[in-house]
C-alpha cells in the first residue's frame, strides 16, 4: 500500500523492519487512530516467523520517549561536562544547518583532517562514508570493539564472509565459545533462538559453551566449561593437538580438495612455486613427484611429509600446522586456560567422533559432505590482543574436521547474498575479503588518520586508538589536530574505552554536532543536535545478514513523524551540499548504495532519501522493483538456497594455511621499516599458536582477577536500557544489578552481595556493588552494561560501574593483525 | 474446552521477550508485569544449574482467589480463564493473600498517574491506561481479547524459543495435552491441589 494510503487509516497493521538493534527483523506494527499500539514479529516472514525479542516489543517506548530531539537544538550553556545542562534552544533547521555548514566548512577549507567522525548506524552503512566524501579518514568511535575487528576479517579471509554461524538444520554437536549465536545475540537474536531450540530440543542436538560466565547459552548448554578470559585459543589449539597428534582425526578429503592444505611450504614460510610456470606446488604422492597444484595429472594430493623440491626442504601445509602444533598439548594449554587437560582430550575426541568424516548428505538432490559438528564463536573469545589468532584458531578447530561451509558444519555469510564475496584470488584461492564493510586504507608513511587504520591492512577501523593519538600527536608525529567532531546514532564517550582519554578529546574540541533519536552521554556535549526520524517513522531498505535466510527488508513509516525530525540521510546530504561537497557524496553513495550505472545519482544534485532507496531497490532488484513494488509486496526475503550456503567456492580453495596473514604481515613490515618506524608485526602468523608474550597475561600479579563485560538479549548490539520497558525488565534479573563474583572468592576477599567495590586496573578505577554468586569462574569478575549509564536521561540508572574506563586504548593492548582492542583486564578490588 | 499453557523450560532461554509483548499487549503500568522469567541457580562451582522460569497467572481449576472473592469480581469463564472484574472488585486484596503464587498485583493508587516518563503520560499510556482502575487487584488474562479472536496470547504468540504453548488441556489430541503427556508435564506448586492450568516441562 502507498504511503498515503497506508497513514490514512484509522486502524492497521503496517508492515516495517525493527531498528532496535543492529539486525533487522520483520515486523507488524499496530496502529489505531495514528497511536503504535503493538509491535510484533511479522509472521509472514521467513526469517524471524513472528517472532521478535524484547527489544523489539519496546520500540513503542522509544518512539513515545519524551526526551526524543523534536527540533533542531542549539546548545546555549557554553560549559561542557558530565552531567551538566546544556540549556538547549529550539533553532530553525535553517540556522541548524547554516551554523553547522559554516563551521564544518572553515575546517574543511583548512584542513579537513581536523573533523572527527562518528558516524556508526548499522542499518545505513552508506552513511559511514560521509567523512571521507568531506576529506576525513578520521573514525572515533567503534564497532570493531563490539562485534570484532579480528572476527570479521578473518571470515572474510577464509571464504569471502562477513560473519559465520553454526548449520542449526543439520548440527549435532555445537561447541560455543564467548557468543551468544542462538540464545542471546548476533545474527538475528528471535529468529536464531527458536532455530536454536529446535535444533535442541526437536533434534537432540548436543551444545557445549566454553565461557567465563555462565551465560544463557551456558545456562542451556549440556555442558558449561568455565575458562579465563582471553585464552579460548590454548583451549582450542589443545583440542587440534589432541586430534591431530593424540586421536590423528582430521578430514584429509576436505583438506585436500578445498584448502591450500596440499600446497607446499619452504623454510621461508611461503609457497614453494615451479620455477617455470610459477605455480605454487604440491606433492603428487601418485607420482612421487611435485606439480602445479592445478596440473590435471595429479592423482594423490600429500598433505603429510617432508620432500625436497628444487632443492628446497618443504612441506605441505597441512604438514606445517601439524608440527608447529605438536607442543600445544593439553597438558600445557590447561595451564594457561585452566580446563582440566582431560576435559580438553574428552571434548577433543567427542566433537571428532560427533563429525562423522566420511559421511554425505543428499540436500536438493545433491551429494554434499555431512559434518554435524562445529565450533561457533564472537566476540568474547576474539576480543584480544592476539584476537586474529583467536580467530584463525576457531577456524582451524572447523577446518580440520572439513566442516567449514558443508551441511552440519560451520557456515560463513554475507551480509546478504550478493555480499559473500567469492572471487577467484591467486594460486587458485579465494580472494581474501577482510574489507567487506569499507575498503582499505592506502598505506602512509605518516599516518593520516587518528585511528592509524593505515597501519592495519587486514583490521578493522580501531577507533579506539584515536583519542591517544589526538592526545599524543607526537607519538607518530600527527602534524594536524581534532577540532569539530560529527556524530550519527553514535556514542563515542561511551562505546570507546579509556573513558578518560575520550573525555579529554570532547573537552578539547570547538564544534561537535549530532544527529540522532535521543540524546546520550557524547551528543549531550554537543553544539547542535539534529532530529532524526526513529525507524518507525522512516524509509530505509535493509539487508537480512543471514543465516539461513537472505534478502531486504523494507522499513517504512507506520506513522506521521511526530515531531519536527528529518531523515539522518537528507540531512546529511544537505550538509554535504551547504559545505560543497555533494560531488564527491552522491559519488560515494553511488557505490555505497550499490546503484547500478542507470541509476548513479548525477553529481551536484541534492537527492533524497527517498529517492536514494528507490534507485537502490531497482539496482538490486530489477527496474520494476523500486519502492512502490516494495510497499505494495513488504520485503524482499528468502531462504538461501544450498548452493548459496554450501561449497560456495566455484572450485577455488579456501586457506587452512593462512599465508595471506603473513604476506600481509611481511609487506607491512618492509614498508613501516622504509619509513623507519617500529611496528610490531609478530601476530601476522600462517598457523595459530598461544603466545606466552600476550600482555593480559603478563599484568603485575597484584592485580589478581580477570574482569570483563557482558550482554544479554535485553542489551545487545543496541543502546535499549533507556527504553523503560527494557530498563523494568533487566533490574529484575541480578546478573545485570551488580559486579558479578564467585562465591569462594568473595569469601576469601570477605566481600558479600550489596558491599560497594572499588575495582582498579592498571588503567583505570570504577566502584560497584558486589554481586557473590556461584556462576563465574572463580578468577574473574564481570559486569553488565546494564550498569554502565551516566546521561542525563531519566530512564537509565547512574552508575560508576562503566566497565571501559578499566580499559587501556593504546597500540600496546591492540591486536597487530586486526586492530582489536583487548576487551578484557586484570584488577583488584577492594571493600568501600 | 479447558485453556492452558505449556512452558517448557528446555526451550526457555530467559530473553524476556514475553514480559515485554506482554507490557505492550496490556499496556500495564509501571511496576506491573502479569509475566515474567525468574531466574534460579541451583549447585557449586562448577556444577551449577541455571533456570529459566516464565511465572504468570497459572489460571487454576481450583482457585483460591476465585474462592475467597466477597463480591465475586473474580471469576473463572467455561474456558478457565479468570478474570478479575474490576467494576465489582473493591480492592480487599482477599485473592492477593489466597494466591499460593503471589501473581496478583493490587493498582496502587497513583500508580496510573505516574507513567514511565513521569506524569506526562504518552499518546501509548493515554490510550491503554483508561482501561485500568486504581485501587483493585490485576493479573494476567491469557490475554481474553486476543484469545476471544482466536489468537494465542501475546507472550506465545512471540516467545522466540516457542517455549510457551497455549491450548484445550480437555482436549487430549492437543498439542498442550500431548506435550504434558509426552514429556511428564507438571504443575506448579501441585501439593497446594489449585489445579493450574499452567504446566512446565523440564
Amino acid at each position: 500500500m502507498r504511503q498515503a494510503e497506508l497513514t490514512a487509516q484509522k486502524d492497521y497493521w503496517a508492515k516495517s523492519a525493527c531498528k532496535m538493534c543492529i539486525h533487522s527483523c520483520a515486523i507488524r506494527v499496530h496502529v489505531v487512530d495514528g497511536v503504535v499500539l503493538k509491535i510484533e514479529g511479522d509472521p509472514e516472514n521467513e526469517n524471524n516467523k513472528g517472532k521478535l525479542c524484547p527489544k523489539g516489543q519496546a520500540g513503542i517506548m522509544r518512539l513515545y520517549d519524551p526526551n526524543r530531539v523534536k527540533t533542531p537544538l542549539k546548545r546555549t550553556n557554553p560549559k561542557k561536562g558530565i552531567g551538566v545542562d546544556p540549556k538547549w534552544e529550539a533553532i530553525s533547521w535553517e540556522e541548524a544547518y547554516e551554523i553547522t555548514a559554516k563551521k564544518l566548512k572553515k575546517i574543511r577549507d583548512e584542513d579537513p583532517r581536523k573533523l572527527l567522525v562518528s558516524i556508526n548506524d548499522f542499518h545505513r552503512i552508506h552513511l559511514w562514508g560521509w567523512g571521507s566524501a568531506f576529506g576525513s579518514a578520521n573514525y572515533f568511535s567503534t564497532v570493531g570493539q563490539y562485534c570484532g575487528a579480528a572476527y570479521h576479517p578473518v571470515n572474510g579471509s577464509l571464504d569471502g564472509s562477513f560473519a559465520a554461524t553454526n548449520d542449526y538444520e543439520y548440527c549435532n554437536y555445537w561447541i560455543q565459545i564467548g557468543g551468544g549465536d542462538g540464545f542471546s545475540s548476533h545474527l538475528h537474536v528471535a529468529g536464531s533462538i527458536k532455530r536454536m531450540a529446535e535444533a535442541r530440543v526437536n533434534r537432540g542436538m548436543k551444545v557445549v559453551v566454553v565461557e567465563p560466565r555462565m551465560s544463557t547459552g551456558a545456562a542451556k548448554a549440556d555442558e558449561w566449561i568455565p575458562i579465563l578470559p582471553g585464552t579460548d585459543r590454548a583451549f582450542v589449539l589443545g583440542m587440534v593437538n589432541v586430534l591431530l597428534h593424540e586421536l590423528n582425526v582430521y578430514d584429509a578429503g576436505f583438506l585436500k580438495k578445498h584448502t591450500n592444505g596440499p600446497y607446499l611450504i619452504g623454510p621461508d614460510g611461503k609457497f614453494v612455486r615451479d620455477r617455470e610456470t610459477g605455480k605454487a606446488l604440491v606433492w603428487d604422492a601418485g607420482s612421487d613427484s611435485a606439480k602445479d597444484y592445478d596440473d590435471e595429472s595429479i592423482r594423490e594430493f600429500s598433505l603429510e611429509g617432508n620432500y625436497t623440491v628444487n632443492g628446497v626442504k618443504c612441506q605441505p601445509g597441512f604438514q606445517v600446522i601439524k608440527d608447529t602444533l605438536k607442543d600445544h598439548t593439553p597438558e600445557r594449554m590447561s595451564k594457561i586456560c585452566t580446563v582440566p587437560a582431560e576435559t580438553i582430550r574428552r571434548i577433543a575426541r567427542e566433537y571428532g567422533e560427533a563429525a562423522r568424516i566420511g559421511s554425505t548428505i543428499v540436500i536438493e538432490g545433491k551429494e554434499y559432505p555431512y559434518r554435524p559438528a562445529a565450533v561457533n564463536y564472537y566476540r568474547g573469545a576474539i576480543g584480544h590482543v592476539d584476537g586474529g589468532l583467536d580467530s584463525s584458531a576457531m577456524k582451524l578447530i572447523n577446518l580440520i574436521v572439513g566442516n567449514i561451509d558443508v551441511p552440519g558444519g560451520h557456515i560463513g555469510v554475507g551480509l546478504d547474498h550478493r555480499l559473500l564475496l567469492v572471487e577467484p584470488g591467486s594460486d587458485g584461492m579465494i580472494k581474501p575479503q577482510p574489507h567487506i564493510l569499507h575498503p582499505p586504507y592506502a598505506f602512509a608513511d605518516k599516518p593520516y588518520s587518528f585511528q592509524l587504520m593505515e597501519w592495519f591492512p587486514i583490521g578493522i577501523d580501531p577507533g579506539h586508538l584515536s583519542a591517544d593519538n589526538i592526545l599524543n600527536p607526537e607519538k607518530y608525529g600527527f602534524d594536524f589536530k581534532a577540532e569539530a567532531l560529527i556524530i550519527e546514532h553514535s556514542n563515542p564517550m561511551w562505546n570507546l574505552s579509556a573513558t578518560d582519554e575520550v573525555t579529554e578529546v570532547f573537552k578539547k574540541l570547538d564544534f561537535i554536532v549530532a544527529i540522532d533519536v535521543v540524546l546520550n552521554e557524547s551528543s549531550e556535549w554537543a553544539d547542535i543536535v539534529f532530529p532524526d526520524h526513529t525507524y518507525l517513522e522512516s524509509h530505509l531498505l535493509v539487508d537480512i545478514e543471514p543465516p539461513v535466510i537472505t534478502g531486504h527488508v523494507y522499513r517504512r513509516p507506520v506513522i506521521e513523524p511526530l515531531y519536527d525530525s528529518r531523515d539522518a540521510t537528507d540531512i546529511l546530504t544537505e550538509l554535504a551540499a551547504r559545505i560543497g561537497f555533494l560531488e564527491q557524496w552522491n559519488g560515494l553513495l553511488n557505490f555505497t548504495a550499490f546503484l547500478k550505472p542507470e541509476y548513479y545519482l548525477e553529481p551536484n544534485k541534492k537527492y533524497t532519501n527517498l529517492e536514494i532507496t528507490d534507485r537502490m531497490a531497482k539496482s538490486i532488484y530489477g527496474p520494476d522493483h523500486g519502492l512502490d513494488w516494495f510497499q505494495e509486496n513488504g520485503h524482499a526475503v528468502r531462504h538461501q538456497t544450498p548452493e548459496e550456503m554450501y561449497l560456495p567456492y566455484r572450485g577455488l580453495r579456501i586457506p587452512v594455511y593462512f599465508n595471506f596473514f603473513k604476506e600481509t604481515g611481511e609487506d607491512l613490515q618492509a614498508k613501516m621499516t622504509a619509513a623507519g618506524r617500529k611496528w610490531d608485526t609478530s601476530s601476522y602468523l600462517p598457523v595459530p599458536v598461544w603466545r606466552d608474550s600476550h600482555p593480559l597475561h603478563n599484568i603485575p600479579p597484584e592485580y589478581d582477577l580477570y574482569a570483563f563485560a557482558f550482554k544479554e538479549t535485553l542489551l545487545n548490539f543496541s543502546e535499549s536500557n533507556s527504553v523503560p520497558w527494557i530498563n523494568e525488565a533487566m533490574e529484575h534479573i541480578p546478573m545485570h544489578m551488580g559486579v558479578m563474583i564467585n562465591t569462594k572468592t568473595a569469601k576469601a576477599k570477605g566481600i558479600k552481595t550489596g558491599d560497594m567495590l572499588r575495582i582498579t586496573s592498571p588503567f583505570g578505577e570504577i566502584t560497584g556493588r558486589a554481586s557473590v554468586v556461584e556462576e563465574i569462574h572463580p578468577g574473574c569478575i564481570a559486569m553488565s552494561n546494564g550498569i554502565s549509564r551516566w546521561s542525563n536521561h531519566p530512564i537509565p540508572k547512574k552508575s560508576n560501574t562503566h566497565f571501559n574506563r578499566l580499559l587501556p586504548a593504546d597500540v600496546k593492548w591492540t591486536d597487530g593483525m586486526t586492530g582489536h582492542l583487548e576487551t578484557s583486564t586484570k584488577v583488584k578490588i577492594a571493600k568501600i | 474446552m479447558h485453556l492452558g499453557m505449556v512452558i517448557d523450560l528446555k526451550r526457555c532461554v530467559g530473553c524476556q521477550a514475553c514480559t515485554v509483548a506482554c507490557k505492550s499487549e496490556n499496556g500495564t503500568p509501571p511496576e506491573v508485569l502479569f509475566t515474567k522469567v525468574l531466574e534460579q541457580v541451583a549447585g557449586e562451582y562448577p556444577i551449577i544449574k541455571k533456570k529459566f522460569i516464565p511465572v504468570l497467572c497459572n489460571h487454576c481449576e481450583d482457585a483460591p482467589c476465585v474462592r475467597v472473592c466477597p463480591t465475586g469480581a473474580t471469576h473463572k469463564r467455561e474456558d478457565g480463564i479468570v478474570l478479575v472484574d474490576h467494576q465489582k472488585c473493591i480492592g480487599c486484596r482477599a485473592c492477593y493473600v489466597a494466591c499460593p503464587y503471589k501473581n496478583r498485583i493490587f493498582l496502587q493508587k497513583g500508580s496510573l498517574k505516574k507513567g514511565y516518563f513521569g506524569k506526562q503520560l504518552t499518546p501509548f499510556e493515554q490510550v491503554k491506561y483508561p482501561k485500568w482502575q486504581e485501587g483493585v487487584v490485576v493479573k494476567c488474562t491469557f490475554c481474553v481479547e486476543r484469545v476471544d479472536q482466536g489468537l494465542d496470547p501475546a507472550c506465545v504468540q512471540t516467545c522466540p524459543a516457542d517455549a510457551r504453548v497455549f491450548g484445550d488441556l480437555s482436549n487430549p489430541e492437543s498439542k498442550v495435552s500431548r506435550l504434558i503427556r509426552q514429556r511428564g508435564g507438571y504443575q506448579p506448586l501441585s501439593e497446594d491441589n489449585t489445579e493450574p492450568s499452567v504446566y512446565y516441562l523440564e
